[in-house]
């Protein structure tokens, strides 16, 4: 087998790969946010969370 | 002989370098941080107690609205934003983002905010902050922007609503308050967008956006913006004889008021040079400090009547 054959495809640079990394954090906190928030609201309101005046 | 001109592995796809802190500039933090001021006000003069929680979901939920509108506004003027100074250092201009990446992004935190706001805090508030994006982007920055110089005064509804939405957020319905709110940002939003299109419609002019300036000239801008500080300082201060603010309000709007009737005054008199130039500065800065002032009022209040207890 050939070890130092050349990477096929497109390879990312270090920016790239920095930037891509950064996002991927910043939807992963959100993400996160986003369920705290549902779970704290569900915690508040109990379970009748559904039930909400217009 | 190929029926393609080239290989196409040999053109690389874009691949994004953009930063979190891009993503941030698209939502237009500074405008962000006034929704979300004027949102609390909405919210904490509200009758009622509402749990820390749902307020903290509420605001949050209006910021985030506030920042898609603004994500999918320089999405829509990514074209414009290019020619003019002001603007010219946007995430778009710049090529950090893409104009459809940039969509995309507002797109997504629409749904999330509004189908947040409206299932966990209720439906109103949901339905009138999916309608203040709607009006943002479709009505003003879609519609309006580049057809008529009114467009600041009708967009200007959309700017307005966050209190509104927020007041729904608190109580589950509408009252006169949130609308007096609603009225005084809206009699506010002509005066300051004309004193800061006064000296830059050299930029709007390039880029083609019929701001009042540009279309109807300078002088006839300044009348409008006199016109405008009247009825917003007699809107301003209307909460404090009919009774739905009390007198540390009215008397808070009187002293701002007459200093944005001076500094308005000041825009129509100097028409030439500097003092033009100064006069027009002076009022867009003030404004800002105006508004922020008069609804800092409100909260202030909110917040001796809660505190005033505990000390007797």
């Amino acid at each position: 087998m050939d070890d130092n054959r050349k990477p096929e495809g497109i390879v990312l640079t270090e920016a790239q790969k920095r930037s891509r990394r950064q996002r991927s954090i910043a939807i992963a906190l959100a993400l996160g946010v986003l369920v705290v928030l549902f779970f704290a609201v569900t915690l508040v309101k109990g379970p009748a969370v559904l039930v909400r005046p217009l | 002989m190929s029926v393609v001109d080239h290989n196409p592995i040999d053109v690389l796809p874009r691949i994004s370098e953009a930063e979190v802190g891009d993503y941030l500039a698209l939502l237009k933090p500074r405008v962000m941080s006034l929704v979300i001021f004027t949102a609390m006000v909405g919210f904490f003069i509200a009758p009622g107690h509402v749990h820390p929680v749902i307020a903290f979901t509420s605001i949050l939920c209006i910021a985030v609205g506030a920042g898609a509108s603004g994500a999918m506004n320089m999405a829509y003027e990514g074209d414009i934003d290019a020619l003019m100074s002001r603007t010219a250092n946007r995430p778009i201009p710049r090529g950090r983002i893409t104009q459809g990446e940039a969509m995309a992004f507002g797109l997504i935190l629409s749904f999330f905010s509004v189908l947040t706001l409206g299932i966990l805090v209720n439906l109103l508030a949901g339905a009138l902050l999916a309608f203040t994006i709607f009006f943002y982007v479709v009505v003003y920055t879609m519609w309006l922007k580049r057809w008529t110089a009114q467009n600041i005064v009708i967009g200007g509804a959309a700017g307005a609503l966050p209190p509104v939405v927020a007041w729904a957020a608190a109580t589950g319905s509408l009252s006169m308050e949130p609308l007096l709110l609603f009225l005084i940002i809206f009699f506010w939003t002509p005066p300051h967008f004309w004193a800061l299109a006064l000296f830059r419609s050299d930029d709007y002019a390039r880029a083609g956006v019929p701001m009042l300036p540009v279309v109807a000239g300078p002088d006839a801008t300044r009348l409008q913006i006199l016109l405008y500080t009247i009825v917003l300082v007699a809107i301003a201060v209307a909460p404090w004889p009919l009774g739905y603010f009390d007198a540390v309000y009215g008397v808070t709007s009187l002293v701002l008021g007459a200093g944005m009737m001076w500094l308005a005054i000041e825009v129509y008199r100097h028409r030439e040079g500097k003092a033009a130039l100064r006069a027009t500065r002076r009022l867009f800065a003030f404004s800002i400090l105006y508004l922020f002032a008069l609804f800092a009022t409100l909260l202030l209040e909110v917040v001796v009547r809660a505190v005033a207890p505990v000390f007797g």
